[in-house]
């Protein structure tokens, strides 16, 4: 990327009014996917487990699999 | 110690503003051959709202550096699964990179007033087997209507924007009088204003059609690498 491009996309940037909700969108549902597992909480306490595109559990039946399948 | 990955990008040494990472980690550059990955080392992302916004700028902050390919939030792996991962794409990856440079992503939201035909017939009564047959082939092929509506959707577009869309992307839902949906386009960055003043050109031009338009954005809707998903991690 040269100069004016940096340039232009930082200004663009700062100009910009995205909402949150589109960042939210944009982090959850697009972008590259090779793997990946990520914990839902609310209010500190983890309630769900996510692997992307692989399962959605509860956090313990995601530790105990987890835990099963690395003393495999 | 697992790693938590924001992007990919070529040849990055050295991030030009240093950002704090998901879970308050530090954020670091894995050179993995010619592919910069950018990264933190830890071993559980819990998917908090203040999570989220720090992989949104922390992409954008390598974004406004270099061209950059962004994982979808959640990206964690070991080092080896994120190698093998490159070596096994290494060409993808390339090629993604080149068709994304100097490139940015730009937003539509679209409220299209389209009378949607519906077929004069129903369907005829089916039983179980042929319903999930047809069920499965919309699932394969996607529904004709949809299809149609995107088609003439991404006709129109380019009518108005012309050769200042690079690539698209759309997803459409459609009720029998209203098409609404999200259309992402891949722009030029010189073109960015180019893009805004056509657009805002649209309502005047189209009363059916009503437009907004957000951007610039990483290109979160154009980084997918045709993956062999299952065969690299044992996962389908």
């Amino acid at each position: 990327m040269n100069d004016v491009d940096q340039l232009i996309i930082s200004e663009e940037f700062e100009n910009t009014d995205v909402s949150l909700l589109e960042t939210l969108d944009h982090v959850l549902n697009r972008g590259l996917v090779i793997a990946g597992e990520i914990t839902i909480s609310v209010a500190d306490i983890d309630l769900i487990f996510v692997g992307l595109n692989v399962l959605i559990s509860s956090v313990e039946t995601a530790h105990e699999v987890l835990g099963k399948r690395e003393t495999e | 110690m697992k790693l938590y990955a924001y992007c990919l990008c070529a040849d990055l040494e050295t991030l030009a503003t240093p950002v704090s990472g998901v879970s308050g980690a530090a954020v670091r550059i894995l050179k993995i051959d010619d592919t910069s990955v950018v990264v933190s080392d830890c071993d559980t992302v819990p998917a908090t709202h203040e999570n989220m916004l720090v992989h949104a700028a922390v992409v954008r902050s390598v974004f406004e550096q270099t061209t950059t390919v962004p994982f979808r939030f959640g990206t964690l792996a070991n080092e080896q699964q994120l190698r093998s991962f490159i070596a096994g794409h290494k060409a993808a990856i390339a090629k993604k990179l080149a068709h994304l440079g100097d490139r940015v992503e730009m937003d539509l939201k679209i409220v299209w007033q389209h009378q949607t035909s519906r077929p004069d017939q129903p369907e005829e009564a089916a039983g179980p087997g042929t319903a999930f047959l047809r069920q499965k082939r919309r699932e394969l092929l996607g529904d004709d209507q949809a299809v149609a509506h995107r088609k003439e959707l991404s006709s129109l577009l380019r009518e108005d924007l012309g050769d200042l869309i690079k690539d698209e992307e759309m997803n459409l839902q459609l009720s029998e009088t209203t098409v609404l949906g999200k259309v992402f386009h891949l722009v030029e960055t010189l073109e960015i204003q180019d893009y805004r003043d056509r657009i805002s050109e649209i309502p005047g031009k189209r009363p059916e059609l009503a437009v907004e338009v957000s951007g610039p954005w990483p290109p979160y809707s154009f980084a997918n690498i045709d993956l062999e998903f299952g065969s690299q991690f044992g996962v389908s």
